[in-house]
């Protein structure tokens, strides 16, 4: 298998293991933004798909967390962290997705070290996969939620 | 103009250098030396002229800036923009050092031309970076003067 084929493997395995985050960040998106503000998903995940750097995806959660007041509401629901929408996307992203990728780059799994610039690169490159992963998933979630609002469900 | 490998390189630096070094510079400012966030009116004219100009340019607009008889109410624009120079005239020197992007020792036109080019890369992606974080401590800023009323 080529080194692109074992990554996109990897991230997928990967983006099994956080597939309950992206979840409830997705609800907290349904909560906050409802279906009023769904351009804003599709904002952020064409923004997702097309950045070259992780910190433009980063600088564009903190614009419209900045912008716009229901980036900066919470999600009143037992259990969850009572940090903004904006702010906990991007912890999530800055923190553990790092967290991720390092685990992932690893001599246990790809094995990508930073001795190199064409190592770095790609390991830039698996975070870049990695966040557009998590976010692909937040997004279904979040249309999946203002479809089928939880306190209606079973009605 | 930079090369492809350049690019990859800035971009590569925005990400892992040039993120944390803005996010800590305003934060500093503003947590540490007492400083207001950056008026929405400055950051408009910071964004325009960084991505619009040549260093030179936006050199030379960060020095008027920091050279104007600003008011003491707003000083803080003022330490704002000393201090961006600073940084930037720190910058120019990491670029054929640790930065690699240019060969040390290149003299004459072309070769301060790439460094002018690549400065100006950098600059921008530095000043998007602040921007950003710019506008989160104003937001934390305002939620925290709510919660004390």
């Amino acid at each position: 298998m080529n080194r692109e084929m074992q990554i996109i493997r990897e991230v997928n395995i990967e983006a099994e293991n956080f597939y309950k985050d992206a979840i409830e960040l997705g609800d907290h998106a349904a909560h906050v933004l409802t279906r009023a503000h769904r351009s804003q998903m599709t904002g952020l995940e064409n923004i997702a798909d097309t950045a070259l750097k992780t910190s433009d995806i980063l600088d564009y959660i903190k614009r419209q967390t900045t912008r716009f007041s229901y980036w900066q509401k919470s999600f009143p629901k037992p259990g969850q962290p009572t940090t903004s929408f904006g702010e906990r996307l991007k912890d999530y992203l800055e923190k553990n997705l790092r967290e991720r990728r390092d685990v992932l780059c690893s001599d246990k799994r790809l094995g990508i070290s930073d001795k190199t610039y064409e190592d770095r690169y790609l390991r830039l490159h698996v975070y870049l996969l990695l966040i557009r992963q998590f976010i692909r998933q937040m997004v279904v979630q979040y249309e999946y939620r203002v479809t089928f609002p939880e306190d209606k469900k079973g009605a | 103009m930079p090369t492809p490998e350049q690019l990859r390189k800035l971009r590569y630096l925005s990400d892992t250098v040039l993120y944390a070094e803005a996010v800590t510079f305003i934060r500093r400012l503003v947590n540490d030396e007492d400083c207001s966030t950056l008026p929405a009116s400055q950051v408009m004219g910071l964004l325009n002229i960084a991505n619009a100009s040549s260093y030179a340019e936006l050199e030379s607009f960060i020095k008027h800036q920091r050279e104007r008889n600003w008011p003491a109410s707003k000083s803080s624009i003022k330490t704002f923009y000393t201090e961006l120079e600073k940084v930037f005239s720190a910058m120019r020197k990491r670029i054929t050092g640790e930065f690699e992007l240019v060969e040390p020792g290149a003299n004459g036109k072309a070769a301060n031309q790439e460094t002018e080019e690549v400065m100006v890369l950098l600059a921008r992606d530095f000043i998007q970076h602040l921007i950003a974080e710019n506008g989160l401590l104003a937001v934390e800023k305002a939620q925290e003067r709510a919660r004390r009323r």
